[in-house]
C-alpha cells in the first residue's frame, strides 16, 4: 500500500512543478527589458557582437491601456547593411542568427500607423546565454544538481573564453597606442624641420630673386 | 527500493527546482542611442533582489571635443522614487537592493545636442534566503549554494561586460588619435608649404611694383 501511495504522491508533485515551471517559463517578467515605442519614430537598441555568436531574441507587445494589443514592426541589420529579420504588424516574434561578422548589430522597433504608444518585451541573449541547455540535459542525460552544475562549468568557460579576448584586444590596442606615440615624436621633429628647410629655401629663392632684379 | 524511489523522486524536484531557480536570472547588455532621455525598464520579482549593472558611454568622433562631458543615469522604484542617481558621467557600476518588486525604470539623459550612444548591462540576480528555504522544504541548501555560486559568476560576467564596453570606448579614442595624428599632421605640413609659398609670391610682387615704381 505505502508502495502504491508513494508513485501517486511523487506523480502528483512532479506534475505539479512541471505546470509551475511551465508557468514561469511562459511569464517572461523578470528576465527582459522592457522599452516604451513612442507613436512615431523608431527605437532602436544595437550590441557589438564578435564573429560566430549565437543570437537568440524574443519580442511580443502588451496591452497596457485595454485599448487593443498594437501591433509593431521590427528590422534586425548586420553591420554591413543585411536585413537579418524584418516583420510588419505582429504583436510578437522572434529570430535567432549566428553572426558572421565582428561589428553592431541593431534591431529597431516601431508602432504600425495606429499611432498608439506600445510598451515591448525584448528578450536579447547572445552567446553563453543563448545556449540551449535544455537539449545539452537530454543529451548528456544529467539532472538536478549536476545539470545546474554543468551550467556554472559552461559560464566558467564564456568567462574565460572572453578574458583571452580581451586580452587579444588589449595587445591590439598597445600596438596602435605605441605605433601612434612613435608617430606623434617623428612628426614633430619632422614639423620643425619642415619649417627650417622652408624657411632656408624661401630666404634663398628670395635672394636669388634680388640678385636678378639687381636690387641686392 | 523505497530509497532508490525516494531519491528518485528527489532528484525530479532538484532538476525542476533547478530549472526554476535558473529562471530568476537575466542579463541583456545593449546599446541605445539617447538623445535627450532614453528609458529602459526592467520588471524585478522578489523584494530584495540585488540589481546590478553597469553603463558605458561610448565615443564616437567628433571633430573638435574635449573630452566627454558625460550622461546623467537614473533608476526609478515602482513607487516613483529614485533609487539611484548618477550624473555627468562616462561611465559608471552601480549595485542596489530592491526595497520592493515591479518594473524599474533606468534613464539616460543626455544633457548636450550631441546624441550619444550607451552601452548599458543590468542584471537582476535572486538568492532564495532562509525565509523561501523555511517555506519551502523541498528546497535545499545546496541550492542557495548553487544560487549564490551563479550570482559571483554573474558579477564575474558583469564586470568583464563593463570592460569590454570600456575598451571598445578606449578603441575608438585611439582610432580617433591615430586618424588625427596623421591627417592633421600632414594639413600642417601642407599649410606650412602653401603659407610659405603664398609669403614669396607676395613678396615678390611686392618688390615688383615699388621696383617698378622706383625706376619710373
Amino acid at each position: 500500500m505505502v508502495t502504491d501511495l508513494n508513485p501517486m504522491n511523487g506523480g502528483f508533485f512532479w506534475c505539479f512543478f512541471i505546470v509551475i515551471s511551465l508557468i514561469f517559463y511562459q511569464l517572461p517578467l523578470a528576465q527582459a527589458i522592457w522599452l516604451n515605442l513612442p507613436s512615431s519614430g523608431t527605437r532602436c537598441v544595437s550590441e557589438e557582437i564578435q564573429n560566430n555568436v549565437v543570437v537568440l531574441a524574443d519580442y511580443f507587445v502588451i496591452d497596457e491601456h485595454g485599448s487593443g494589443t498594437p501591433t509593431v514592426s521590427a528590422k534586425v541589420t548586420s553591420p554591413y547593411g543585411n536585413t537579418l529579420h524584418h516583420e510588419e504588424n505582429v504583436t510578437h516574434g522572434q529570430f535567432a542568427f549566428t553572426t558572421t561578422e565582428f561589428g553592431n548589430y541593431v534591431a529597431c522597433f516601431w508602432v504600425d500607423s495606429n499611432s498608439q504608444v506600445a510598451t515591448l518585451n525584448l528578450e536579447w541573449k547572445v552567446g553563453i546565454a543563448a545556449k540551449d541547455w535544455d537539449s545539452v540535459a537530454k543529451k548528456e542525460k544529467i539532472e538536478g544538481v549536476e545539470f545546474e552544475l554543468r551550467r556554472l562549468e559552461g559560464v566558467v568557460e564564456a568567462i574565460h573564453e572572453n578574458l583571452v579576448y580581451m586580452k587579444r584586444r588589449e595587445a591590439e590596442m598597445r600596438e596602435v597606442s605605441e605605433k601612434t606615440n612613435a608617430r606623434v615624436a617623428w612628426f614633430s621633429i619632422m614639423s620643425v624641420g619642415i619649417c627650417i628647410s622652408v624657411s632656408v629655401m624661401q630666404l634663398w629663392h628670395l635672394k636669388r630673386y634680388f640678385r636678378k632684379k639687381k636690387l641686392i | 527500493m523505497e530509497i532508490r524511489r525516494e531519491r528518485k523522486r528527489n532528484l525530479q524536484i532538484y532538476m525542476l527546482l533547478g530549472l526554476w531557480l535558473s529562471y530568476v536570472h537575466r542579463l541583456s547588455a545593449l546599446s541605445v542611442t539617447v538623445n535627450d532621455v532614453e528609458c529602459v525598464s526592467e520588471y524585478v520579482l522578489y523584494e530584495g533582489d540585488t540589481v546590478s549593472g553597469n553603463f558605458v558611454v561610448v565615443d564616437h568622433d567628433i571633430f573638435w571635443g574635449s573630452d566627454h562631458p558625460g550622461i546623467d543615469f537614473t533608476v526609478t522604484s515602482p513607487g516613483d522614487n529614485v533609487v539611484k542617481q548618477i550624473k555627468g558621467t562616462s561611465g559608471d557600476k552601480f549595485e542596489f537592493k530592491a526595497p520592493r518588486s515591479g518594473m524599474y525604470k533606468f534613464c539616460f539623459h543626455n544633457p548636450y545636442s550631441a546624441p550619444e550612444t550607451v552601452s548599458f548591462y543590468i542584471h537582476v540576480g535572486h538568492i532564495p534566503n532562509e525565509h523561501d528555504l523555511a517555506k519551502d522544504e523541498h528546497l535545499n541548501p545546496i541550492n542557495v549554494k548553487i544560487a549564490e555560486l551563479r550570482e559571483a559568476l554573474e558579477s564575474v560576467t558583469a564586470e568583464q561586460k563593463y570592460l569590454k564596453a570600456r575598451d571598445a570606448r578606449h578603441r575608438h579614442t585611439n582610432e580617433s588619435t591615430r586618424k588625427r595624428v596623421l591627417f592633421y599632421t600632414l594639413g600642417e605640413y601642407m599649410l606650412l608649404a602653401v603659407a610659405s609659398g603664398l609669403q614669396v609670391v607676395y613678396i615678390r610682387r611686392l618688390f615688383n611694383k615699388s621696383v617698378g615704381y622706383n625706376r619710373i
